[in-house]
């Protein structure tokens, strides 16, 4: 029974305390320090076994990259950005390189842009495989965690031997890459692909046919279309969801308008099948490494950097090109100044699409680097999915969103 | 074939008869692990990994190439290495001393990115193929111009024996004992 | 020879054997085995190692031993705003009472060694006391005080619930098949391979699920769910008593699996245990008992390599609307047995 507010009023007049009574819900903090939260933190509310509110509090690892980038040279943004989301360090400084490019009007030469090309989507099944196997260990699930972190290691040993590190690369320079590939990487990729084709079966009966995963999993954290288009969420989380939108369909950068690969979408837009977009994914990637490496086979007399800056390169640093594959950096690229300007570029990311704004002021250092990342982007999920939602339940949403904190907070 | 979009659709949720199937293939791939593991694990510092000749690891001065042009110290992203101004032996005039800079590096810092090792015009600077050395203590970590010229030991080598992965179809990466040994 | 014998038959003493050395050491030793089994087994299935650098030649089982000796010196830290009574008494009396169902069952077809005289409703009994360690679970974890730990004690008691009538119907189903509730007569109906679980697959499957689902084993580690609640009822505990509360659900599962193999597993079947000689009579034949536990324990261990967690209502639901009609199937087959036999 509620009392009307003219009887508050008179109560109150008589001087009686009147307090509204609320509901009171269960509150726990998930995080900072949870086994399951990852570089944050989630207040939730609860009402029994019900979530009626889940507040993602970021910013724990908030490192001002954006800030930081404007007080170093342009090819030093690299090796700090790349820090962002450490295990998918390609694909997010790609977009950079690449505002970098259009301001400086550089083209880079095919060759680089198929080794780039390369070792994103390595770099792409080894996040994947990253997520997967947090996602598995969410839901309880300890083999799916090791093996996805065991076969990623597949996959940052190839992407060691072309680039000389398993996680920050550093790999793309302006109008480049910094190194070839070796003679004997093509049968060593095309070994690891068959294998990890091979395995997708394993995963697939292991863990996702696996009737307690399957079961965690569908018709828990629907996105629809309409949704997801609302929320402005991006990469797998989108097109589990039936949004078809992947920039390297969408927007074509580098050469993926020349590979054939395709873009897998789920209409469900449960956790399942943001799961198995993903999965899917890693499948498309696997096809493009074999197609990229065949090109590169094929195509060796071109160098990895464009043109006109291979011909200024002195006669040592070409000889040892020839020999090792290493391209030398010069010392003018230190404090290359980039004409004034502004630029955007964006990148479809293991997570999503990177967005990058990059104005020049004609100095040897940015102006101003603007970041915005999947994971910001895909935070909005747990505010307004979670809710609704058994306790139990975001484990399987946060992993299924493959939400990575570092990216989020920059 | 250009890249393109394929629409999926989740499999239908399957009777109890599904469900049995699925429990079992699951049971079975795990029994097929528990019985043949290929097992993954490096047993470090029993085996220790033998990088190729490119790994980007410990990097090592050689002072007599060196052309003091700064370009390492300019590059390092991270501001780890620095030149210091040392005073030598002058080698072509004999008895007479000279000053030159030099670059040394402090591992506290550095990423291992590399910048240093490909910026040096005159292959001054390389980079040995491991990456797992321990310091006693924060101040060791700057290295002197001696020290920075040594090939640091690595520990790991007393103790174990190398291996190098290869790629395999079926164990996906596999470990080899280097042939010849240390 | 007369040294030997007299001290034979000191070990065999009823209290002395069954209670503390197959009790309480049987189920320490399981405990150890299967945590280690587990953690082998997984790291197999997950291309590891697993323990290993402890004692490469045992294959890291002296890792569980220091593990043990970590708990028995590590401080043991009481909150202050913990109710300190049943926080520190309720690991230490689930444990004890874990361990208490083994005394009324027979690990002997001969009367001088039981523990308890008459064992003409040890089934019933012994039933009745395991279902005590849980709510002590859930006593400890509500003197916690801490938000997790009432959240899975929560969890813990919807568990029990759902658990605790499919494992009494299940194993109930061998007293109308063999017309009695005396453990003595079941096992020895069985003899020598008529066992029950081949006769009556379903109940013995019942019983198996609601084994995992009330030690929260995998898929039903549900009250521990360490990505939301942290360790469940046991977030605030430490030290010692962590580990009572810890390897008080390998005991219990021990436990369960010794009335398992005792109901279902035909108990010392095909041994024929002699009258004479306490080695023969008593020895023998509960070691074949406590190996065969030890078996159902390390199947049950296995798969935590292959699934992963059910949702708290999923698994109530499965449990009610999956597995107690089995156990109810399963006793109507018993009773069918019953009718034909």
């Amino acid at each position: 029974m509620s009392i009307s507010e003219g009887t508050i009023g008179e109560l109150r007049a008589k001087g009686v305390e009147v307090k509204r009574l609320e509901r009171e819900y269960y509150e726990i903090f998930i995080g900072p320090q949870h086994p399951g939260s990852g570089h944050m933190r989630i207040i939730v509310r609860l009402d029994g076994d019900i979530i009626v509110d889940a507040d993602p509090d970021i910013g724990y690892v908030h490192r001002t990259m954006e800030k930081l980038s404007e007080g170093r040279e342009w090819i030093k943004v690299t090796p700090l950005v790349e820090r962002m989301t450490i295990i998918d360090a390609c694909n997010v400084t790609l977009p950079y390189i690449n505002a970098v490019e259009k301001l400086m009007d550089k083209r880079p030469s095919t060759r680089a842009s198929y080794l780039r090309v390369l070792l994103c989507e390595i770099n792409r099944i080894a996040s994947h495989l990253y997520g997967f196997g947090i996602f598995g260990v969410f839901l309880g699930h300890s083999t799916a965690y090791m093996w996805g972190f065991g076969d990623r290691e597949v996959f940052l040993e190839l992407a060691e031997i072309l680039t000389g590190t398993r996680l920050t690369y550093t790999y793309h320079i302006p109008g480049g890459v910094r190194r070839d590939m070796p003679q004997d990487f093509p049968q060593m990729a095309r070994r690891a692909v068959r294998y990890m084709r091979n395995r997708m079966a394993e995963y697939e009966k292991i863990f996702l046919n696996n009737p307690v995963i399957v079961s965690r999993l569908r018709d828990v954290g629907v996105i629809s279309k309409t949704r997801a288009a609302e929320l402005g969420i991006v990469g797998p989380t989108l097109r589990g969801s039936g949004v078809r939108y992947d920039v390297r369909l969408n927007e074509p950068y580098e050469v993926y308008s020349e590979l054939d690969f395709e873009v897998p979408v789920f209409e469900e837009g449960d956790a399942l099948a943001r799961t198995l977009v993903r999965m899917e994914e890693i499948k498309q990637s696997l096809n493009i490494i074999e197609q990229a490496v065949d090109w590169l086979e094929k195509h060796r007399d071109e160098p990895v950097i464009a043109k006109e800056d291979y011909e200024k390169l002195p006669k040592l640093h070409k000889e040892l090109y020839e020999k090792t594959g290493r391209v030398k950096l010069l010392p003018t690229q230190i404090s290359m100044k980039v004409p004034p300007g502004k630029a955007v570029a964006r990148a479809e990311a293991g997570r999503g699409e990177i967005f990058y704004y990059v104005e020049s002021d004609g100095g040897v250092m940015p102006y101003r680097v603007r970041v915005v990342t999947p994971s910001a982007r895909n935070v909005i999920v747990f505010k307004k999915v979670v809710p609704g939602h058994r306790l139990m339940d975001l484990p399987a949403i946060y992993g299924s969103i493959d939400y990575f904190p570092p990216e989020a907070d920059r | 074939m250009p890249p393109r979009v394929a629409v999926k659709n989740l499999k239908k949720g399957g009777g109890l008869f599904e469900g049995v199937k699925s429990n079992i293939e699951a049971l079975i791939v795990g029994i097929k692990y528990f019985v043949d593991p290929k097992r993954m694990t490096l047993l470090y510092p029993k085996e220790y990994p033998e990088h190729r000749p490119g790994y980007r690891g410990f990097i090592v001065l050689k002072k007599d190439v060196c052309i003091s042009c700064a370009a390492c110290a300019r590059v390092c992203p991270s501001a780890a290495m620095k030149m210091v101004r040392v005073t030598e032996a002058d080698p072509r005039e004999p008895g007479k001393a000279r000053q030159k800079q030099y670059p040394v590096i402090n591992y506290q810092r550095c990423i291992f990115c590399g910048y240093c090792v490909d910026v040096c015009p005159v292959e001054a600077l390389y980079h040995l193929p491991f990456h797992d050395i321990t310091y006693e203590s924060l101040a060791d970590m700057f290295l002197t111009l001696e020290a920075f010229q040594k090939e640091p030991l690595r520990p790991v080598e007393k103790e174990g024996s190398p291996v190098v992965y290869e790629f395999d179809e079926s164990a996906g990466l596999v470990k080899r004992e280097k042939k010849g040994g240390a | 020879m007369m040294v030997l014998e007299t001290l034979l038959y000191i070990i065999a003493y009823p209290p002395l054997w069954q209670v503390i050395v197959i009790g309480l050491l049987g189920s320490f030793l399981t405990a150890m085995i299967a945590i280690w089994f587990e953690r082998k087994a997984a790291a197999r299935v997950q291309r590891r190692i697993g323990p290993y650098w402890a004692s490469p030649r045992l294959g890291g089982f002296l890792n569980l031993v220091a593990d043990m000796i970590r708990y028995i010196l590590q401080e043991v830290i009481i909150p202050r705003t913990v109710d300190k009574v049943p926080f520190v008494l309720a690991p230490v009396a689930a444990f004890v009472v874990s361990i208490m169902p083994i005394a009324f069952v027979p690990l002997s077809p001969y009367e001088k060694f039981w523990p308890v005289p008459d064992m003409q409703y040890s089934l019933l009994i012994a039933l009745a006391i395991t279902t005590v360690p849980p709510l002590l679970a859930v006593i400890g974890g509500w003197a916690s005080n801490n938000k997790f730990a009432v959240i899975g004690s929560l969890r813990e008691s919807y568990v029990i619930t759902a658990y605790e009538l499919i494992f009494v119907i299940a194993v109930l189903s061998a007293a109308p098949t063999f017309l009695t509730l005396n453990v003595l007569h079941i096992v020895e109906a069985q003899s020598p391979f008529m066992w029950l679980a081949f006769l009556n697959p379903i109940a013995f499957l019942a019983a198996f699920l609601a084994v995992l689902m009330s030690t929260s084993a995998f898929p039903f580690e549900i009250p521990e769910s360490e990505h939301e609640v942290v360790a469940g009822p046991y977030t605030e505990y430490s030290g010692i008593l962590y580990a009572l509360n810890m390897g008080g659900a390998y005991v219990r599962r021990f436990i369960y699996a010794v009335l398992i193999s005792l109901v279902f597993l035909g108990g010392w079947a095909p041994y024929v245990p002699p009258s004479e000689g306490p080695l023969f009579a008593i020895i023998v034949p509960s070691i074949i008992v406590a190996v065969k536990a030890l078996i159902v324990v390390l199947a049950m261990s296995f798969l935590r390599a292959v699934y992963g967690r059910y949702r708290l209502d999923q698994a109530l639901d499965s449990a009610w609307r999956l597995v107690l009609p089995l156990a109810l199937i399963g006793l109507g087959w018993g009773i069918a047995l019953g009718l034909i036999m």
